[in-house]
């Protein structure tokens, strides 16, 4: 196992593209310089992994690197350092100070202007003045400093392009898949990851789609060599897909009495099936971890290990929740009534019909992914702007709303855009910083990750941006993020083939003008 | 043998009426049973003679099947068998105007794999045999043309159906063709036992269209609402072609190449010199609308069949100017498994079934003619049921026998044979146990159908007969006790309808024009102090003020504007705009989100005759929706699936304005044009792979094609024009390709690599075409300067990419960039959504690229009126442009802003404040309806049979809703 990858930071951002006139400028330099992680990324025991990383702390050696890299000597350093240092733990251990910006702590006050010691990754200290003699000092005067962004249902690493099937990677058939790991098939190379990573986005949450139980969702930081260096935690939740409970009337626009509709009682009926056959599923799951943990105290050898069964033994066992993803008021009655009787801990995802069941999900403490902020209104009598304010009315019934674009392969390519979800709630009642928690600090907590990450407090990871202005503001550019105390680019396809053609030279004319009108 | 023994059998009774007249050769052969004598008397009954006049105790003498007295002092004559009618009621015999008997041969629906159908190559710009939509041996190149069809040719009786027609009281019917959109002539039959020679009163009496589409994966054109517009304009534009043409060649057969010969446009002729009437059934509301417009357009004689909701719009179907054809179908209810279920039933569809029954008053309000039908039952015997809903919900009784008679006879043009008991008519009656056919429980008792009785009977008669038959030997008791147990059940269910009846009776449904006038019209509007964007030269002023006169913009003034304004006192409201921002109304240049059915007409390459004017949704909520995001014009455009699609059509968001109100009059015409993977089909799955074309470079190759025929074209009509001759058949596709090359019409083209924007720009200016805009265009940022240089307008979506594999290489900087380099720029939403948000995507001009703040708003203001050729009206707010304009509660570019109000030439549409109001509205009214379902629901008693048919009608979306909630784009079928 090779966990012992140093960072190498950049202290100055990369020179930009400039004024390169060639359209063949392959090479472009920036989509290399994303140096990798120094993550431990195969174990989900968070305490022993503190315990690594602090001792890790302590053999310092830090490359720092004020020069545009070279891709190729990149490389070459990073074979080195793998060889040389195959059994030692290494992080960036250069300080920086990041001085002078408005901390939007988001678990405190703001604070403005503020500063921020990064220390070993780590934050170190959050204060209105910190004084340090060894730190880098990276000046933010009227900046904005925001913990990195966190999407908490997302496809990001698992699609490229929606229409091209080759590149999908999105969802597994089968009805009962929980042995299916979503983090380990992110293509670290996807073009979508620096797109999504411009505007903030530090980490994701990515989600394997499929029917009922699809599988394992894990938590990756948009930034890495390898899928286990991005990945910050896996197992991060097991996912269940609440099957439609909408009878399937005639359809709409078809035939009158189209006849491969199922008569409503047949339907409601295969409603019932089905909802038995989750509920039959988890017992059985539950039998199964009985099984093994009598044979664990008689210290004899269970005689097989089924993966099925065995990956739902971190959700039985307490140790990550159960995403239920249902937006149909009927469902989520279901879905929380179903998991408040088996005594589950659940995070509804989707959440469209959540404001008909507020208090419901309120009592049970139900924490929302919200993901219907764009939906149209799902019937005629629905206000114009429902799904905008529903955020506001959970918030106020007391449930904890958290703001995500959604999964699948045209969402990944919005995640950028999702503090403007949140953004859109907040002008339509939910007050700015619970709208900035929803995708800061409350994902973090339904993921169990709050203390390393959402937000800018010390001790928790250095993960964080810079931007000009309000992050809820879409006019707002983030100038600059850090992920685990690394600098990290912003550069993505967008900005390389932005570049690009600004340097285009004005072209001559080439065809003759044009006639006629 | 068989087959001839039964031929002679129906002949008995159809030789009936002549052999009393005493002609020999009509004498029946030993053998045979005789026939009954052809004279009868009914005595004693209550005659309606026509709607209005009522005898009671009158005797009607029948004599050879025809009527030849009636009144209370005739006496019968001593020939005649009697028939004491005391407690009975006659009326004449019932016509049902709009039948279906699924007795016509269906049309074929299968596309023919064979190169020499009538449709064959040459088909709007269709290669081969794959896409072929013809039909084998001479006839129209569509497959759903048939005008040709005669139901008088194919009319086969069906014992059945006659029984179950009887049964309600009928005595003939016009049985229409079924399938397709042309379909035919329908004939006016008998519903005696007669052969069908004899029992035919009438062939050729309408000529039919429905608005029916061919849809499905298999599917020809036309495939969509707007395709069968089309191509009913274009048969019937090609049946006065071809009436001339063969005209010319009958003068003059030499020196001249003989004109095809088509049946189906032949066929045609008669509704062309309105000696037959068009029957539409259009479908829909708003596509009854549509059907008039047509017919007027056309100058045909037109009859309509009701949707069944025309309450949705009253006065549009008194527009159309003809009678309806009124079927009583009305949608029922179904007991739903859980409580819950009902929250997927939608407030449209409660109107739906609450309003049903008053439909047929409501046109009769218009004082619009009605015929009624029992087309659309599955179950024929609901039909008085349901008329009696209808009589429930304000259908007088004359007005009910009218349109049962004297009605569908005048239609059908047997006035003087049939609808009204007078000596001389047919005899053909409805006779009613009891004294009302109105009241479901008089059973209909015996139609007499040319001066033959044909006795109903009912199910319950057969059920009390199997009854006495099973108990032989029963105690008498015991059959005493079943018999109280019955007339208990009985009782039990007749209280039951009771109840049912009394709360059918009142309807709690709302129109759903309730409310949707302008919120407010005041003459004058001052609002002062406000941050005004007027995207114009005055640019962003700070504590503005802008006056409004008369839907105009009158003044835009950084100082404060006096109250007087030459305004009468009180016709001026004054808006304190202090905090808030004003600006010009937002402009989708790409939309699809008011359109009926599908958005594309996608069977065929090139669709330019089909226009999205002809399905323009005023009913669909995203109207609302998108006015709450501060939207006052769209840009309606057909999809992209073809390189040529439809005409588009721009509009104003005037909610609860009629479709034809929507559209910005003189606003240039335009088309959809489309590149890449759409058009070439790349994302269509393995089916779709031989279309022409299927790559880039057939995309070219095809445009140029269409264009050089185009040029043909129009010189073809300049000649003519010039020096006269034959006349040019006219060609709608060609017709508006001809218009692009005038500089009539604009194009829209859907676009994203730069390779294939460079070949469009350039082979349109080798034709010496301006492009209207590109849309998409989401590599345009790479061919800017070629864009600016030639002018084409860029309307762009913010930040999508990545959806598919042309758009892998779009960015969101590039609105910005190609601003920069001088080409017009506009942010687009092509989405139902999207374009509720068009103000935030502006601000993503400002992130990406640093445009400015001014600049940016005329992304989705002044840049596409502009790229649309509207700013001369819309898109700034100027001195002398219609007052469209947007209250904000912040800088619109800001993420917290919200829209206030909507303003549209000076009248309100939208208010924020008056929303909740509007919402808990409907919610009441969705509340209400849904109480009455279910006590209506606990009324029905078990006995009550349930039509599956209109069990499911209940569940379906109104076309003018059935889009609200999904977003459709580009690509949607």
């Amino acid at each position: 196992m090779t966990r012992n990858i140093c960072g190498i930071t950049s202290a100055v951002p990369f020179g930009t593209y400039g004024s390169c006139s060639s359209p063949n400028g392959v090479e472009t330099p920036g989509y290399y310089q994303v140096l990798p992680t120094g993550e431990d990324s195969d174990s989900y025991d968070f305490s022993r992994m503190q315990k690594m990383s602090k001792l890790r702390g302590r053999v310092k050696l830090c490359v720092t690197n004020n020069t545009r890299p070279d891709r190729w000597s990149g490389y070459a350093l990073m074979f080195a350092l793998a060889f040389a240092l195959s059994n030692a733990a290494q992080i960036c251990a250069e300080s920086l100070l990041l001085r002078g910006a408005t901390v939007h702590t988001v678990s405190g006050e703001t604070i403005a202007p503020g500063d921020v010691l990064i220390r070993n990754g780590k934050i170190a200290a959050v204060g209105k003045t910190i004084k340090t003699n060894d730190a880098t000092v990276v000046s933010l005067t009227g900046q904005h400093l925001y913990p990195g962004l966190i999407a908490a249902t997302s496809s990001l690493g698992l699609t490229e392009i929606n229409a091209v099937r080759a590149s999908q990677d999105t969802s597994e058939v089968g009805e009962y898949t929980p042995d299916v790991q979503a983090w380990i098939a992110v293509n670290p190379d996807s073009e979508l990851i620096p797109v999504a990573r411009a505007n903030g986005i530090a980490h994701a949450l990515t989600v394997p789609l499929g029917a009922s139980v699809s599988g394992q969702s894990g938590l990756i930081a948009l930034d890495g060599w390898t899928t286990e260096q991005m990945t910050i935690k896996h197992p991060a939740a097991l996912h269940l897909f609440w099957p439609s409970m909408v009878l399937e009337q005639t359809a709409r626009g078809q035939s009158r009495g189209s006849s491969n509709t199922k008569s409503l009682d047949d339907q409601a009926k295969d409603r019932v099936r089905k909802l038995k056959e989750i509920d039959d599923f988890f017992t059985e799951a539950e039998s199964y971890a009985k099984a093994q943990r009598a044979s664990k105290k008689e210290n004899r050898q269970s005689s097989i290990s089924i993966p099925a069964w065995e990956a739902m033994l971190p959700f039985l066992q307490g140790q990550i929740p159960l995403v239920i993803h249902a937006n149909e008021v009927r469902q989520i009655k279901a879905a929380v009534n179903w998991a408040v009787g088996r005594n589950y801990r659940i995070i509804l995802a989707g959440g469209r019909d959540a404001w008909m069941v507020a208090s419901l999900l309120a009592e049970h403490k139900v924490p929302v992914i919200y993901e219907a902020m764009f939906d149209l209104p799902a019937r005629d009598i629905e206000p114009y702007d429902v799904h905008f304010k529903t955020p506001g009315l959970l918030q106020k019934a007391g449930v904890t709303v958290i703001f995500s674009q959604g999964a699948g392969a045209t969402p990944a390519t919005q995640v950028r855009n999702l503090p403007y979800a949140a953004a859109q709630a907040a002008a339509f009642g939910l007050p700015a910083d619970e709208a900035l928690k929803g995708i800061t600090l409350y994902p973090a907590r339904i993921l169990q990750v709050a203390d390393r990450l959402g937000s800018i407090e010390t001790g928790k990871d250095a993960t964080l941006f810079a931007a000009d202005g309000d992050i809820l503001d879409i006019r707002s550019r983030v100038t600059r993020i850090w992920i685990g105390g690394r600098e990290v680019s912003l550069q993505s396809r967008h900005t390389r083939l932005f570049e690009k053609y600004k340097g285009r030279p004005s072209s001559k004319p080439s065809a003759p003008a044009i006639g006629g009108q | 043998m068989l087959a001839k023994a039964t031929f002679v059998l129906k002949g008995v009774v159809a030789f009936l009426v002549l052999v009393l007249n005493g002609r020999g050769a009509d004498l029946l052969p030993p053998g045979h049973r005789p026939i009954p004598p052809g004279v009868h008397a009914l005595v004693g009954g209550k005659v309606h003679v026509r709607p209005g006049l009522v005898v009671d105790a009158a005797t009607i003498v029948i004599r050879d099947g025809l009527i030849e007295a009636v009144g209370k002092e005739v006496k019968p004559p001593d020939e005649a068998r009697v028939w004491d009618l005391k407690g009975f009621t006659v009326y004449a015999g019932f016509i049902d105007a709009y039948l279906t008997c699924a007795s016509v041969p269906p049309a074929s629906q299968e596309r023919l794999d064979r190169d020499l159908t009538a449709g064959a190559t040459g088909f709007f710009g269709v290669s081969g045999s794959e896409r072929d939509p013809g039909q084998p041996g001479p006839g129209n190149e569509i497959a759903q043309i048939t005008p040709e069809r005669r139901v008088g040719t194919t009319y086969t009786p069906d014992a059945k159906i006659l029984d179950s027609l009887r049964q309600v009281g009928f005595t003939a019917g016009n049985v229409v063709p079924e399938r397709g959109i042309l379909r035919g002539t329908s004939a006016l039959i008998a519903f005696s036992d007669a052969n069908p020679n004899d029992a035919l009163i009438k062939a050729d009496v309408f000529q039919h269209a429905v608005f029916a589409a061919d849809s499905g994966a298999r599917a020809a054109y036309p495939a969509s609402l707007m395709g069968i517009l089309a191509v009913l304009r274009q048969t019937f534009f090609d049946a006065e072609h071809y009436a001339r043409e063969h005209a010319d060649h009958e003068q003059r057969p030499e020196g001249r190449v003989r004109p095809a010969f088509n049946p189906s446009l032949q066929a045609l002729k008669p509704v062309l010199e309105k000696r037959t009437s068009l029957v539409v059934e259009p479908r829909s509301a708003l596509m009854v609308d549509r059907a008039a417009h047509l017919i007027r357009e056309l100058g045909l004689n037109a009859i309509f069949v009701s949707s069944g909701q025309e309450w949705r719009r009253p006065q549009l179907a008194k527009a159309a100017g003809g009678a309806f054809v009124v079927p009583l179908n009305f949608p029922e209810l179904s007991k739903l498994p859980e409580d819950d279920d009902w929250n997927g039933v939608t407030l449209d569809q409660l109107r739906v079934w609450d309003w049903a029954a008053e439909n047929p008053a409501v046109l009769r309000k218009q004082h619009i003619e009605i015929a009624l039908t029992t087309y659309g039952l599955s179950d024929r015997k609901s039909f008085r049921k349901n008329l009696r809903s209808a009589l429930d919900r304000g259908l007088s009784e004359e007005d009910a026998l009218a349109a049962l008679t004297v009605v569908p006879a005048r239609l059908c043009g047997v006035d003087k044979q049939a609808g009204t008991i007078e000596p001389g008519k047919l005899a053909n009656l409805t006779v009613v146990a009891g004294s009302n056919y109105f009241n479901p429980e008089n059973k209909v008792d015996a139609v007499w159908i040319d001066g033959r009785i044909y006795r109903v009977e009912h199910e319950k008669l057969k059920q009390v007969a199997s009854t006495g038959k099973a108990s032989v030997n029963p105690s008498k008791e015991a059959d005493d006790k079943t018999k109280e147990t019955e007339s208990k059940a009985s009782d039990e269910r007749a209280n039951k309808e009771t109840t049912r009846r009394d709360l059918l009776k009142n309807r709690v449904a709302r129109s759903p024009q309730h409310k949707r006038n302008p919120l407010a019209e005041p003459r004058g509007i001052l609002i002062r102090d406000a941050t005004i964007w007027t995207c114009g030269p005055a640019q962003r002023i700070e504590k503005g003020s802008l006056l409004i006169v008369d839907g105009k913009i009158s003044k835009v003034s950084d100082t404060p504007i006096s109250e007087e304004a030459g305004l009468p006192a009180g016709s001026l409201l004054v808006i304190d705009g202090r905090g808030k921002h004003v600006t010009p109304g937002i402009i989708d240049a790409h939309s699809h989100a008011m359109i009926l059915g599908g958005v594309n007409e996608s069977t065929l390459p090139s669709t330019a005759m089909v226009r999205v004017s002809d399905v323009v949704n005023s009913e669909t909520d995203n109207i609302y929706r998108q006015l709450a995001g501060g939207v006052t014009a769209a840009n309606l455009l057909h999809g992209s699936a073809n390189p040529i699609g439809g005409q588009n059509c721009l509009i104003k968001l005037k909610e609860g304005a009629a479709p034809a109100d929507l559209k910005i009059p003189g606003a240039p015409s335009g088309i959809k044009f489309a590149l890449g993977e759409n058009v070439k089909q790349s994302n269509s799955g393995e089916r779709n792979t031989t279309r022409f074309p299927q790559t880039r470079m057939g995309v070219r190759t095809f445009f140029a094609n269409r264009f050089i025929a185009a040029k043909q074209y129009l010189q073809e009509w300049d000649k003519f024009k010039a020096n006269g001759g034959r006349r040019p058949r006219r060609d709608l596709e060609l017709e508006a390709l001809g218009e692009i090359l005038e500089g009539k019409r604009w194009i829209h083209c859907h676009s994203y690599r730069q390779d294939e924007i460079l070949m469009f720009l350039r082979l349109m200016e080798d034709f010496g075409v301006k492009v209207g805009t590109l849309q998409h265009v989401l590599e345009g940022y790479k061919v800017a300067d070629e864009i600016a240089k030639h002018g084409a307008g860029a309307s762009a979506f913010s930040d999508w990419w990545g959806y598919k594999f042309e758009v892998y290489d779009a960015i969101p900087y590039a609105g910005s960039l190609m601003r920069d380099r001088g080409v017009l720029v506009s942010f687009n939403s092509d989405d139902a959504d999207l374009a509720r948000r068009l103000y935030l995507e502006a601000a993503k001009a400002v992130k990406y690229g640093n445009t400015s703040e001014e600049e940016a708003l005329k992304f989705v203001t002044l840049n596409p009126a502009k790229q649309l050729r509207i700013q001369k009206r819309i898109g700034s707010l100027e001195a002398g442009k219609d007052a469209d304009f947007v209250i904000w509660s912040q800088s619109p570019l800001d993420s917290g802003t919200v829209c206030l109000e909507t303003w549209i030439e000076g009248k309100k549409y939208f208010d924020r404040a008056l929303d909740a109001e509007r919402s808990a509205d409907r919610e009441k009214e969705w509340n209400a309806l849904l109480a009455k379902a279910k006590k209506v629901l606990d009324a029905a008693g078990p006995s009550d049979k349930s039509d599956a048919r209109a069990q499911s009608a209940f569940f379906e979306h109104a076309l003018e809703y059935r889009y609200d909630y999904e977003n459709r784009h580009c690509d949607h079928e």
